[in-house]
């Protein structure tokens, strides 16, 4: 099955190896997460450290001295929500700030809309196929495009069989304001990955951007409690696209709604919820 | 400051005109005036209608259909102007109460646009108001129907003179007065101060932009203020020297 | 941080000073539509405005900015069509909005805010404006600041009431609406109705900007609340 390196979670497969929280995180928006490097003394750690896990508002601003430093471990990384503005770092989303040692910083903000972001991986749908390229929804403000030379063992002969409306699972290559973004289904060793064509059936479904980083942070707590209930496949797309497939329909529509459900909802309230669930189907 | 020209010109069909010219944009402005009855909810008023029309003609970015955004802010504005500085008492438009009032259409049309639209729109209002004549009417208190004397022309009253003065903002840093097209797409802010004579304000009109310190708003009414006793003197020369007969 | 909740101004310190500031009570819920991306309800007292805000989005091409978003706005009144007068607070808003947003930050794309009037009992630009801020920070957009509104009126005998009813908007003598920034708290739009001297304009602005503080620490206060549950 194509999808079978992806993330694909069932009780007995779960893969998080390849995008794991930190390595999306300074990308989910361009331009706010360029890694400048912040040169700065200890006096900024400080002055970060105070608000760690305090919600910030856009317009809220970070100053302190800059001191030119050599050493590169002392450099603080912004991430999404955080921009720098000559010597200061200004918020410009709001959310609760982050941190992740020893230097990244970033706002965790609960957003709809997905701005794409090189490196990600998302589900998209084809929605036009025209000569070389397939043009993909990704949910963005554009569409993206994919060449049907970027898919696992394709060669000009050999051509993928994607057709319009086909759901894809791939990955950002370019992805830039002001680029059209451009996706792939290989990774840099030419090989396929888990990326491609999937999902004959099974059930596709939009989350709100922060439900989604929280099922594909590692050892997400949701999925853990997810899969005590029944054995489904599950595909996360940064995208804010999950795709879902289980035994039945019904136990695919079942866990459609937990994870719809799981967006307001605290720990407690969903782990009642979940244990109900389970009791109920088995 | 670019320098003013007003003219009062005679658009035969309309009861008062002017064409205003600040720098290179040209304004025409025809007041028409109509019997109607009055409002229902103020019985001893008439009305005044503004429209400002900005037609391909002026500029390129302006295209046939209808009106642009712009031009509805633009009329907007002037009927605000008119409503918040009392340019007219509009008791004096009533001729018989709950009868019987005018309606007075003025139709401001952009010649030529090279920015500063809304000075230029102020200005053509006041000149052509103080230009318009309307003919003496009353009622036939046996018919019960209007009777129209247009030999007994008479000047409308008008009240005050309010005199408005574009700013383009760029930062909190510059201040243009009186901008000219490329002055306003490349700012980052406008305003337009409207004064009376007694130096009141009419109007503080700042559609968005970048944001403004107190110590600016306050330098740019007090340009305000020197600007209308400039632009009123103006006045006062072309409409003294178009009717001598007077 | 330039903005703690020590430098918010209570409204009691100041009432021997200067006239009495007196909000109503105002009310706020976020994400509270699940099609726009983001979306806000805002109260002032009996007037009440829904905001939502798609984008951003894919552009018209005769629209398309090719280094900013597009932003557009509509304000549909509770009865009837748009007309001039909404046109005009339109442009008010959508040029407040795009001095706050970062729009270069998302070239080639377009951005809609909708404001739905629910209930106007007076102050409706100043809370179109908060419904927006709410509803652009909702939908996670990059801003440099935040805006509010606040509408002043002036009372026939020279009194200065803030966030007015309709009622009181009636009887007033001239009526200001102000969209302060939250950086410097200075004016970012201006619209005013009626005559006033320059002296009780520069009250209004000083007490709008006594006001904003009250405002922008309710805006903290709702959005501390939204993200308590992920804190």
């Amino acid at each position: 099955m194509p999808w079978k390196n992806a993330h694909v979670f069932s009780p007995s497969t779960f893969y998080v190896d390849r995008v794991c929280y930190t390595k999306i995180l300074p990308q989910e928006t361009p331009g706010n997460c360029i890694m400048r490097g912040i040169v700065t003394t200890l006096d900024m750690f400080e002055c970060f450290k105070d608000k760690v896990g305090e919600v910030l508002l856009p317009g809220d601003v970070f100053s302190f001295e800059l001191v030119p430093l050599d050493n590169k471990a002392d450099k603080v990384i912004c991430g999404p929500g955080l921009r720098r503005n000559g010597d200061e770092v200004l918020v410009c989303k709001s959310g609760i700030l982050r941190h992740k040692p020893p230097n990244l910083y970033w706002i965790d903000s609960i957003q709809k809309r997905y701005v794409p972001a090189k490196g990600e991986s998302v589900i998209g749908i084809v929605t036009v196929k025209s000569g070389d390229v397939f043009k993909v929804d990704v949910g963005g403000s554009e569409q993206a495009s994919l060449s049907y030379l970027a898919f696992e063992g394709a060669t000009k002969r050999n051509r993928p069989n994607v057709q319009v409306g086909d759901l894809v699972y791939a990955q950002f290559t370019i992805a830039n304001k002001d680029m059209e973004p451009e996706l792939v289904c290989i990774d840099s060793c030419g090989r396929a990955n888990g990326m491609g064509v999937f999902g004959a059936d099974g059930l596709l479904f939009k989350v709100s951007l922060g439900l989604v980083r929280r099922l594909l942070a590692p050892q997400s707590d949701i999925v853990k409690d997810l899969e005590k209930t029944f054995p489904f496949e599950m595909v996360v797309g940064m995208n804010g696209r999950v795709w879902v497939r289980a035994r039945t329909a019904q136990q695919t529509l079942i866990v459609a709604n937990l994870l719809e459900s799981c967006e307001n909802m605290t720990t407690q309230q969903r782990q009642a919820l979940f244990r109900r669930v389970a009791d109920r189907v088995t | 400051y670019n320098f003013t020209y007003p003219f009062s010109s005679s658009i035969s069909t309309a009861n008062g005109s002017a064409l205003v010219k600040i720098g290179n944009t040209t304004v025409i402005c025809g007041i028409k005036g109509e019997l109607t009855c009055p409002p229902s909810d103020a019985p001893n008023k008439g009305y005044i209608v503004p429209n400002v029309d900005l037609p391909p003609l002026c500029s390129s970015r302006f295209r046939p259909g209808p009106p642009s955004e712009q031009a509805q802010v633009a009329s907007q504005f002037i009927a605000d102007v008119i409503d918040s500085s009392n340019v007219i008492q509009k008791e004096d438009l009533c001729i018989e109460k709950g009868k019987l009032s005018w309606v007075l259409y003025c139709d401001i049309i952009c010649l030529d646009y090279d920015g500063n639209l809304l000075d230029t729109c102020v200005v053509a209002l006041l000149a052509a108001l103080k230009n318009a004549r309307l003919p003496e009417v009353t009622i036939n208190k046996e018919t019960d129907l209007a009777e129209v004397n247009t030999d007994k022309l008479h000047h409308l009253n008008v009240s005050k003179h309010p005199v408005s003065s574009s700013f383009s903002i760029f930062d909190n840093t510059i201040v243009i007065v009186d901008p000219t097209v490329e002055e306003e797409t490349l700012s980052t802010a406008m305003m337009t101060v409207v004064t009376d004579e007694d130096d009141r304000l009419c109007m503080l009109h700042k559609p968005g932009g970048s944001a403004l310190s107190g110590e600016k708003l306050q330098d740019c009414i007090s340009r305000a203020v020197t600007r209308h006793r400039e632009v009123s003197k103006l006045i006062e020369k072309v409409m003294d020297s178009f009717e001598p007969d007077k | 941080m330039r903005d703690g909740p020590n430098t918010h101004v209570g409204s009691m310190m100041d009432v021997a000073v200067s006239p009495v500031l007196a909000l109503r009570k105002f009310g706020c819920e976020q994400s509270l539509l699940s099609r726009p991306d983001g979306s806000s309800s805002f109260v002032q007292g009996d007037t009440s405005v829904l905001a939502g805000v798609y984008g951003p989005a894919e552009v018209k091409i005769s629209k398309e900015i090719y280094d900013r978003a597009t932003l557009e706005v509509m304000i549909q009144p509770k009865v009837g069509l748009s007309g001039v007068r909404e046109r005009a607070q339109e442009h008010c808003v959508r040029q407040t909005c795009e001095a706050a947003l970062l729009s270069t930050l998302h070239p080639r794309s377009s951005l809609s805010l909708i404001l739905q009037i629910i209930h106007d009992d007076g102050s409706l630009l100043s809370c179109c404006l908060n419904a927006a801020c709410m509803a652009l920070m909702d939908a996670g957009l990059p801003m440099s600041c935040l805006f509010c509104g606040v509408t002043c009126a002036i009372e026939q005998d020279g009194h200065i009431v803030t966030d007015p009813t309709s009622q009181q908007e009636k009887e007033s003598r001239a009526l200001m609406t102000f969209a302060i920034d939250s950086a410097e708290r200075r004016v970012m739009m201006s619209s005013t109705r009626g005559s006033f001297s320059v002296n009780e304009l520069q009250q209004c602005v000083a007490l709008s900007q006594r006001a904003s503080e009250e405002i922008f620490q309710f805006y903290r206060d709702s959005v501390r609340r939204r993200y308590s549950k992920t804190l």
